[in-house]
This record gives structure tokens, C-alpha cells and sequence, in this order.
């Protein structure tokens, strides 16, 4: 596959990575998904388990794509990115992050 | 002095923060450039505007080029009284200087590439020393024209100097001042992080709504979090490659002895001659060589192309030829070289694989130089140095922000002299970069000396942008916001703007033909990040101008009062 599927590919898991990263700390969840009451959510160890697991995936992914060397280099810069992003989101369109809330209904 | 560790942190963090933030700004923002450097020579020389090419024919291209260079009339001047010997003859004219040294260097990004030559100095003082006056052209490599060497390559010899140097080569002042803004920028990191212990409720922590003072230091925060890596790594290997030079002086005294002694071995160990023999000898097919190297490279497993050539000791019987690999696909820089001698072509050395603690040397080197070949990785680069200017930026905005209100009233002017300084630092170095562009498209290609003006224009422009800011300033004595920040960013949206619509009209290479009708993606880029640029700046200037409107509302003067318990309990 060309370099830049598999780049594409590692930049949506560091992404995800850390929307769920992020999504795991109660003062984030609660700008993303409006609560109804005590219902469900997510525990927050599962969601650090996936964010950890999407950015592991993410090294593996670079690596497919590049030399070790360099492929490291682009997961840390593709990581500070994806934190970047996430951030920005939640402080302007948290709705945005929805997604990676796996649809729990929210009211905005 | 301080009741604790954390105390103490802040204050280093704030003072020596603010103090070296003013060399570091530059020093990010230059860096950010210089990613693009070749790129942004491109967009200001319309007629290199043409594709990458791999180094040409030595025989053909190279050697005639090489051999109508002519030694440098400034090195010349400041140079030849140190090294030439009055005893031994009268100085030698500049031009019966004999060529002791060819070199030519290329890149997987440049067109054009440069060359130059070293020229003896046949009757110096000390005959053990280098002693070489330089002389250097760039070339296309299709024709073996010159380009002139007035007409200033914007980013490779202006903007990336001015990131590891100032562009201040007196006593070469500029890079030490450089590297003691990396030291503290370390010691300031690490102070940031102790400052804020709980480091991952930062990490997404971004309150935009609230008052500046809360927001400013918010995305300070983040952005000096989520790219800590980034940053911490840029300061260290930034220091790396300079190590040897900030220990300039004691090469040049106490060790001196010692380094002459390891040249002395080392040409012992490779077989590559330390002096020329004084007697003439022709110089073989080079080319041959360069078709031999890229033979052995293959063979290693590892085929490339050549990044840069070396003749040695010209017209000698002693001359070698080194041919070196272009580090374009990994992030080592060049290396493996090839050295042949210089009268039959015959492979007298092959550089042998490189030790631990000089693969580690060469990997941190080449990490910061990036000379490799990967545009996602770079545009990566350049948000992370990005990141580190509104870093500085925003700590520069959070510490007036926090300070004006009691200067204001207790009659102070500390607040005001720092937001016009940030002021000039921020806004002021776009505006004088944009500047250097604009008056680049203005004047005539063939003006004699356009270099120096393009220059003078990007200083006298910086300074103008100082006394705007200093005399709008008057506003912060009272506690509010200095409307330069908002002036400062219509005139970058309008220069920005104006940059991209020059370029259009002075060499016609405008977006539609660069990104479809006929590619040129160096050109496009440096286009394309102009109207980002300008975007981003009438987007702020709007922002600020609400923002003020509110502060003279004195409805919402209270709402935005700051919380004084706010700045203690940010972490």
C-alpha cells in the first residue's frame, strides 16, 4: 500500500487515541455528552484502555510506513497533533467529539 | 527566599521565561520557516523556479563552472592580512590566488546548487594552518549558469540564519546568544513541567470563553504540553550541533595542538594525504568516480545519490576526491563517503560504518536538520515550532495580562514596556517577514545589490512595527488592551495578501497554474500559506477588536474581572 494510506491511517488512530484519551476524564465527558440523569457512561478505564491501545496501533501503523527512525519521529509529532486537535475541539465544538463517545445521546 | 520548590520554579519560569522568550521567538519562528527555507528561495528567485535535479557531470558541468569562481572581495579584505606572511613576498593579488579546494552541495529539494572554491594562500605565516580565502556561486545545473550572488536567497541565507545565528556575525556573537537562549529555554521547560505537576490535566485543559488572563495561560499550557517532546528535543540538538563551536574558543587555543596531531593520524590511518605534495598533477574522469561510488553505495544495500563532492588539493599529485552519500531517505545526514585519489580514480578509502556514540551523534543532528525526504514529517515540524512561538507568545500576553491591572494603578509603566516589546516580537518580526517578501516582488530582478535593500527594508520595517507599538501603548498604563495588536494583524492580513497578489502579477506563476494547470508545489505552498497567514490574521484582528469594544463596556468589565485566586490554583 502507498505510504501515505498507511500515514493517513496512523494520523485517525493518534486521533482517536487521544479523543478517547481525552473523553476518559469526567470534566471532558460532561462537555460532550449532556448526561439525562444517572445513566450510562463509559467507564473511564475502558476508554484509557482504547486511547492506549489506538496510539500503540499508531506506532505499528508508522512503522508500516517508514524506517524505525523516522517512523518514531512522526507517531511523537502525529501524537502532539492529534492532542492539539482535541484540545481545540473541546474548547470550541465539543459536540464534535461525539463520535468517539460511541453515540451516547447527547442534547446541545 | 521562596516558601517552596514550586515557588521557586515560577519564578524562574516567569523571569528567565520572559526575558530569553524575546531571542526564542525568533529563534522558533525562523526555525518554522526554515523547514521551507529552499522552498521560500524559490518563491523569491522566480528563475530557479524549476524542479529538483540530482548533482550534474562533474566533467561537463561542474569543473568549467568552478573554475570561473573568483575569491570573495570581502574574505579577501578581512582575511588575507591574517594570514599573509609580509616577510616572505608581497600579498599575493586576489585574483593569482591559486584553487586549493572544489567543493558542490545538493539537496533533494534544491533546483540550483551551490558550489565553491578554497583558495590558497601561498605565502602565510603559518604554512601548517588552512589558510583559505572562499569563493562561492550557485548554478543551474541544466546550463552551469551563475545565479548572482546579490540577489539574496530569502530562505536559505536569510531566515535560517537568523534562527541559529540573529544574522549577527559580529565576533559570531549571534550564536552564542543563540545557545545560551537554549540552555535557559531548557531549564524553563523544566521548570514549566514542576510548575504544573498534574501535566495531563493540562494536556486538553483549553477554557477559550474566559478572560484573557485564564485563556492566555490555558494555551500556554497546552501548547507547551503537548508538544514537550518536541521542544525539549529542538533545544537539546540545537545545542548538539553547536557543541563544538561554543568550545570554539578553547579548540583554537588549548587544544589546538591536539587537533593538529589528530588531523596528522588520521591522514596516516585513511591514506588521504594532509598536504600537497607541490607537485602538478591532472585530474582524472571525476564523473568516474561519482559512477563508482554510487556502485559501492549499491552494493552496501544502500543505492542513493550523491549530497555532496570535495576535490582536495587541486592540481596536485597529493589530490583525493571524497563523493558523499545525501542523507535523503533516513534522518542521518550525509555520510559514506567515497575518497579516491585525484590522478587515476583508483578508491583509496571507504569511510567505515560509524561508531555508537557518532551514529547517536549523527542521528540528533540529522533529527533537528531534517535533511530528509518525508512532507508530512516536516509540516509536522512546522506546527510543532509553531506551537513553540504561541507558547512564548501567550506567556508573554499572560504575564501583562496579570501585571497591568496593579501596575495601572500604582502609576507604573512595566506592563506597557513588556506589551510593546511582545508586541514588536510577535506581530512585529510577521509583518517584517512579509515585508521582505513584498519588497522582494517589488523591486526589478536585475537591481544591483537587491539583497541589501530587501534587507534594510526588513529591519526598518521591524522597527517601525516597535514604535507603533510603543506609541499605542499608552492604553495598558490604564489597564487596557494596546490596540497595536489589532492594527498589527490587519497590516499582516493586508501584506500577506499583498505578497501572493505580487507574485502573480511579477512572474505569473499564480495558485491556479501552480496547483493545476502546470504543478509547482514550492511555489503553491509558499502561496498558499500566505493567504493562511492572512486569514489568520484578519480573523485575530476581528477577535481583538470585540474584545476591546467589551473592555470599554462597563457591564462586561465586571464580568471579566479575573478571579485572584485563578493564577495560584491553575494546576
Amino acid at each position: 500500500m502507498p505510504e501515505w494510506v498507511w500515514l493517513w491511517l496512523a494520523a485517525a488512530l493518534n486521533l482517536s487515541g487521544m479523543a478517547w484519551l481525552a473523553l476518559a476524564m469526567d470534566v471532558h465527558w460532561d462537555r460532550v455528552v449532556c448526561h439525562r440523569g444517572p445513566g450510562r457512561r463509559f467507564p473511564p478505564i475502558v476508554l484509557r484502555g482504547l486511547g492506549a491501545a489506538a496510539l500503540m496501533l499508531g506506532l505499528g501503523v508508522c512503522l508500516l510506513a517508514d524506517r524505525p527512525s523516522m517512523a518514531v519521529l512522526v507517531w511523537l509529532m502525529l501524537m502532539s497533533g492529534a492532542a492539539l486537535l482535541v484540545a481545540l475541539v473541546l474548547g470550541h465544538r465539543p459536540q464534535w467529539l461525539a463520535l468517539w463517545s460511541f453515540g451516547t445521546p447527547f442534547n446541545r | 527566599m521562596f516558601q517552596n520548590l514550586r515557588q521557586s520554579m515560577s519564578w524562574l519560569h516567569t523571569w528567565f521565561g520572559l526575558v530569553i522568550g524575546f531571542v526564542l521567538m525568533v529563534v522558533f519562528f525562523f526555525g518554522s520557516l526554515s523547514v521551507f527555507d529552499r522552498e521560500i528561495d524559490r518563491w523569491a528567485l522566480p528563475q530557479t523556479r524549476f524542479d529538483p535535479q540530482p548533482m550534474p557531470s562533474f566533467d561537463q558541468v561542474l569543473l568549467p563552472a568552478l573554475q570561473r569562481i573568483e575569491p570573495d572581495k570581502a574574505d579577501y579584505q578581512a582575511n588575507m592580512p591574517a594570514m599573509h606572511d609580509p616577510a616572505k613576498g608581497p600579498m599575493t593579488p586576489r585574483l593569482a590566488l591559486p584553487p586549493d579546494e572544489y567543493w558542490a552541495y545538493t539537496t533533494h529539494r534544491d533546483p540550483v546548487l551551490r558550489t565553491g572554491v578554497g583558495f590558497k594562500v601561498p605565502l602565510a605565516k603559518d604554512p601548517e594552518a588552512h589558510n583559505h580565502i572562499h569563493g562561492e556561486a550557485t548554478i543551474d545545473p541544466r546550463s552551469g549558469n551563475t545565479v548572482r550572488a546579490d540577489q539574496l536567497k530569502i530562505g536559505s541565507e536569510w531566515f535560517y540564519p537568523m534562527h541559529y545565528s540573529l544574522n549577527w556575525q559580529w565576533k559570531n556573537l549571534g550564536v552564542f546568544l543563540v545557545g545560551l537562549a537554549a540552555l535557559v529555554m531548557l531549564a524553563a521547560l523544566v521548570s514549566g513541567v514542576i510548575i504544573h505537576r498534574k501535566v495531563f490535566r493540562e494536556f486538553f485543559t483549553f477554557r477559550p470563553k474566559k478572560h484573557t488572563q485564564r485563556s492566555a495561560l490555558d494555551l500556554h499550557n497546552l501548547c507547551g504540553v503537548v508538544a514537550l517532546p518536541f521542544h525539549f528535543f529542538f533545544a537539546f540538538t540545537g545545542l548538539v550541533i553547536f557543541a563544538a563551536f561554543y568550545f570554539f574558543p578553547v579548540s583554537q587555543f588549548q587544544l589546538k595542538g591536539l587537533h593538529e596531531r589528530h588531523e596528522a593520524v588520521q591522514a596516516q590511518e585513511t591514506g588521504l594525504p594532509h598536504h600537497a605534495a607541490g607537485i602538478t598533477a591532472p585530474l582524472a574522469s571525476v564523473d568516474a568516480m561519482v559512477a563508482r561510488a554510487k556502485q559501492r553505495w549499491a552494493e552496501r544495500d544502500m543505492a542513493g545519490e550523491v549530497g555532496f563532492l570535495v576535490v582536495h588539493h587541486v592540481g596536485d599529485a597529493n589530490s583525493y576526491v571524497s563523493v558523499y552519500r545525501a542523507g535523503s531517505d533516513r534522518v542521518a545526514l550525509v555520510g559514506e563517503g567515497m575518497h579516491f585519489k585525484g590522478s587515476t580514480g583508483e578508491l583509496l578509502h571507504e569511510d567505515p560504518p560509524r561508531s555508537p556514540v557518532a551514529e547517536i551523534n549523527e542521528f540528533l543532528t540529522g533529527l533537528h536538520l531534517q535533511h530528509f525526504e518525508h512532507w508530512l514529517l516536516r509540516w509536522l515540524y512546522v506546527v510543532g515550532g509553531l506551537l513553540g512561538c504561541v507558547c512564548i507568545a501567550t506567556g508573554f500576553i499572560f504575564f501583562v495580562e496579570k501585571r497591568k491591572r496593579q501596575h495601572a494603578r500604582a502609576g507604573s509603566h512595566g506592563s506597557r514596556v513588556v506589551d510593546s516589546l511582545a508586541i514588536t516580537t510577535v506581530t512585529g518580526m510577521v509583518i517584517a517577514t512579509l515585508g521582505m517578501l513584498t519588497i522582494n516582488r517589488l523591486l526589478p530582478d536585475d537591481l544591483p545589490g537587491k539583497g541589501d535593500w530587501e534587507i534594510a527594508g526588513f529591519f526598518g520595517l521591524w522597527a517601525l512595527t516597535m514604535i507603533h507599538a510603543w506609541a499605542r501603548s499608552p492604553a495598558v498604563a490604564l489597564a487596557r488592551l494596546n490596540p497595536a495588536w489589532r492594527e498589527q494583524c490587519w497590516a499582516i492580513a493586508i501584506l500577506a495578501l499583498n505578497a501572493v497578489g505580487l507574485n502573480a502579477i511579477t512572474t505569473g506563476d499564480h495558485l491556479l497554474k501552480t496547483i493545476v494547470t502546470d504543478t509547482y508545489w514550492a511555489v503553491a505552498g509558499v502561496d498558499l500559506s500566505l493567504l493562511a497567514t492572512a486569514a489568520i490574521g484578519a480573523w485575530a484582528a476581528r477577535r481583538l477588536a470585540r474584545r476591546e469594544h467589551q473592555h470599554t463596556d462597563p457591564r462586561s468589565l465586571r464580568d471579566a474581572q479575573p478571579n485572584a485566586s485563578a493564577e495560584v490554583a491553575h494546576a
